[in-house]
C-alpha cells in the first residue's frame, strides 16, 4: 500500500493532507494521487468490516478523504475514472435524521459511486425529480431512522413505481430501525445495516 | 397519600428483580410516544400539553394492564419532553404542531451550536456558563421557566397519579454524561472529529462538566425520593466510537455518575442504545446487584447474560421495529424466547430503548403477557 493509502488507512490527517499537498506541487498525476485515496478508503472498509474500526473512524476517514479530494479536485482539471455508478440518496420524508446518510454518501463517493443527494425530510417527488435527471443511476438509497417513517419509505417507493421508473432502479434502505422486515413491508430490494455495508449492497445491486 | 398493597408489592418487586430474587419476568412499560395513536389524539396534542401526556399515559398503560398486567414504568411519562431532551443534548428540539406536522414525532435538530472556543468556557468556568450560553439558542426560556413551575405545581400531583394507578417508576430521572451532552452541543460529525483532533481539550472540558452533572442528578433524584436514574449512553456506544476514545472519554464518566448515585442509595439504569456488545465485560466494574443494563435490541442480550451473570439486572429488549411492523405472535415468541435463553431473574421485560410511535397495541400487549404468562 502507497503511503498515502496507508496514511489514509491510519486516519493520520494531518499527515495526510501534507502528503498530497507535497505529490500535487511535484507534479503526481492528481488522478493517480486520487486513486491511492480510494485505496485508503477501500483499506478503513475493510477494517470496519472486521471490526477493528468503528463508526467514528469511518467519519473521521470521511472527513479526511473530503479534505483531500477538495485539494485535488483543482488539479483533475475535467480528468476523472471511471465511475463505479451513479446513486440516488436521500433521507425520506418526515424524517430530519443525515448523519446515517452523509456518512452512505461519503463512502459511496469514496467507492468511486457518483452520489446524488437529495438531501433530508425528502418527499417522494424529490427522489422521482433525481431519477429522472439522472437515468443512468441505477440505484436509490433511501434513510430512515424514525419507524413512524416506514410509511414514507413505502410511499417513496410506491411512488418510483408509479412513475414507471421502479424496474430501472434497484433500492436499498438503511437506518438504525431497517431490518428485512422493513424491507418486506416497504418494497425494497435490500438494506444495509451501516455505511459500509452500503457499499456492498449497491454494488451487487449494481452487479458490479 | 398512602399506596396501595398492590402497588407495594410492584415496588418490591423492581428491587428484588434488581437482587435477581424476583419469582417472574417483570414487565416494564415505556413507550414515551406510544399512547396517542391508539388513544384517538394528534402527537402534538400528546406532547405539548403536559396534563394530556401523564393522563393520557396512564389511560393506555390502563388498557395494557387489562390485558396483560404492568409491574412498573421505566420512566414515568411527565410531559415537556423537548425541555428534558434538550437539557439531554442542548440540541434544539423539533416539535409535532410546531415546527413538525401534528403527527410527526418529535426530533433532534442537530446542529453545531457550541463553538470551538466554547471548550475554554468550560473549562475555566464549568458547565453551568456553557449551560447559559447554549440553552437560550436551542430553547424557548420561557418553556424551561414553565417546566420548572409546572413541575413544582404538578410534579407531586402526577407522581400520585402513577402511585393510584398502581405503576411504580423504575427511574427518576434521566441524565447524560458529558460525551452526549457536547456531543449533542457540537454535533456529531463534529464532535467525533474533536475526539481525534483534540482529545485532551475534550477530557478537560468533561472533567470540567462532571461535578455540576452529578450534583443536579443527585439533587433531582434525591426530590423525587428515587429508587433509580437513568445514565444515558447513545452516541457513546461501543459500535460508534473507538476503544480508544470509549476508554477515555466515554465509559470513566459513565462509571462515575453510576458510582455517584450508588454511594447515594440510588441504583443506576445505563439506558444504552445501539450495539454495545464490545465493552459489556466493563459493566462487571459496577458493584454487583446494584444497577440495571438497558438495552435496546441492537446490543445481544443474551451475551450480555452470559458476561454479567448475576451481577447486573438486565432490561429490555423487544426491537422497536417488531413493536411497529411485527405481529403479536410474532411478539409473543420474541419475548418467550428471551426469558428461555436468560431466564427471568433480574430480568425486566421492556421495549427496546422506547416503544416507538407507530407500536401496534396488540404488539404491545403481546410483548407483557408472554412475560406474565411464561412459565
Amino acid at each position: 500500500m502507497s503511503s498515502i493509502a496507508q496514511m489514509i488507512s491510519n486516519l493520520e490527517d494531518e499527515n495526510v493532507v501534507a502528503e498530497v499537498q507535497k505529490q500535487l506541487d511535484s507534479g503526481v498525476n492528481p488522478l493517480d494521487i486520487f486513486k491511492e485515496c480510494q485505496a485508503g478508503m477501500v483499506e478503513v472498509g475493510n477494517k470496519f468490516s472486521c471490526g477493528e474500526y468503528f463508526v467514528s473512524d469511518l467519519m473521521m476517514a470521511g472527513a479526511i478523504f473530503k479534505e483531500v479530494g477538495d485539494l485535488i479536485t483543482p488539479y483533475l482539471k475535467g480528468q476523472g475514472g471511471a465511475s463505479a455508478g451513479k446513486v440516488v440518496v436521500g433521507t425520506v420524508f418526515g424524517d430530519i435524521h443525515d448523519i446515517g446518510k452523509d456518512l452512505v454518501v461519503a463512502m459511496l463517493s469514496a467507492a468511486n459511486f457518483e452520489v446524488i443527494d437529495v438531501g433530508v425530510d425528502a418527499k417522494p417527488e424529490a427522489f422521482i425529480n433525481a431519477l429522472k435527471e439522472n437515468p443512468d443511476a441505477t440505484v436509490l438509497g433511501l434513510s430512515c431512522l424514525l419507524t413512524t417513517c416506514y410509511d414514507s419509505l413505502k410511499e417513496t417507493i410506491d411512488a418510483v413505481t408509479e412513475a414507471g421508473l421502479r424496474e430501472k432502479v434497484k433500492i436499498m434502505i438503511g437506518g438504525g430501525p431497517v431490518d428485512q422486515g422493513v424491507v418486506e413491508y416497504s418494497g425494497a430490494d435490500r438494506f444495509g445495516r451501516d455505511a459500509q455495508d452500503a457499499v456492498t449492497v449497491c454494488k451487487e445491486l449494481m452487479g458490479s | 397519600m398512602m399506596p396501595s398493597k398492590l402497588f407495594l408489592e410492584k415496588a418490591a418487586k423492581i428491587e428484588k428483580t434488581i437482587n435477581f430474587e424476583n419469582d417472574s419476568p417483570t414487565t416494564c412499560y415505556m413507550g414515551g410516544a406510544t399512547p396517542p395513536e391508539h388513544m384517538g389524539m394528534t402527537i402534538a396534542e400528546f406532547a405539548n400539553n403536559p396534563d394530556k401526556a401523564v393522563d393520557t399515559t396512564i389511560a393506555y398503560m390502563n388498557e395494557i394492564n387489562k390485558l396483560a398486567p404492568l409491574d412498573c414504568v421505566n420512566v414515568a411519562n411527565g410531559g415537556f419532553i423537548n425541555v428534558i431532551l434538550t437539557t439531554l443534548w442542548l440540541s434544539r428540539i423539533k416539535m409535532p404542531g410546531r415546527e413538525l406536522p401534528e403527527n410527526s414525532l418529535w426530533q433532534v435538530d442537530e446542529k453545531k451550536v457550541m463553538a470551538d472556543e466554547d471548550y475554554d468556557l468550560v473549562i475555566n468556568q464549568g458547565y453551568p456558563a456553557l449551560q447559559q450560553k447554549i440553552l437560550p439558542t436551542v430553547l424557548d426560556m420561557k418553556e424551561l421557566g414553565a417546566f420548572m413551575e409546572y413541575n413544582q405545581k404538578f410534579g407531586q400531583i402526577n407522581a400520585e397519579k402513577y402511585i393510584e394507578a398502581g405503576y411504580p417508576n423504575v427511574n427518576a430521572g434521566a441524565f447524560s454524561p458529558p460525551f452526549e451532552i457536547l456531543c449533542g452541543a457540537r454535533s456529531m460529525s463534529q464532535f467525533f472529529m474533536d475526539c481525534y483532533k483534540i482529545p485532551e481539550k475534550v477530557k478537560a472540558a468533561q472533567d470540567a462538566m462532571m461535578p455540576s452533572i452529578i450534583e443536579n442528578m443527585l439533587n433531582v433524584v434525591k426530590a423525587s425520593g428515587g429508587k433509580a436514574c437513568w445514565v444515558g449512553g447513545w452516541r457513546g456506544a461501543s459500535a460508534l466510537v473507538s476503544p480508544k476514545i470509549w476508554d477515555k472519554l466515554v465509559w470513566p464518566y459513565m462509571k462515575e455518575m453510576g458510582m455517584a448515585l450508588i454511594e447515594n442509595g440510588i441504583r443506576p439504569c445505563f439506558h444504552l442504545d445501539q450495539n454495545w456488545d464490545r465493552d459489556m465485560e466493563r459493566f462487571l466494574e459496577i458493584p454487583e446487584k446494584m444497577s440495571i443494563v438497558n438495552l435496546d435490541g441492537m446490543t445481544d442480550m443474551r451475551r450480555a447474560r452470559k458476561i454479567l451473570g448475576e451481577h447486573t439486572a438486565l432490561m429490555g429488549d423487544v426491537p422497536p421495529q417488531l413493536l411497529a411492523t411485527g405481529t403479536p405472535e410474532q411478539v409473543y415468541d420474541y419475548v418467550t424466547r428471551l426469558i428461555n435463553d436468560i431466564g427471568f431473574k433480574g430480568l425486566f421485560v421492556t421495549p427496546g430503548c422506547d416503544a416507538p410511535a407507530n407500536a401496534k397495541f396488540e404488539n404491545m400487549v403481546a410483548m407483557f403477557k408472554a412475560a406474565k404468562e411464561y412459565k
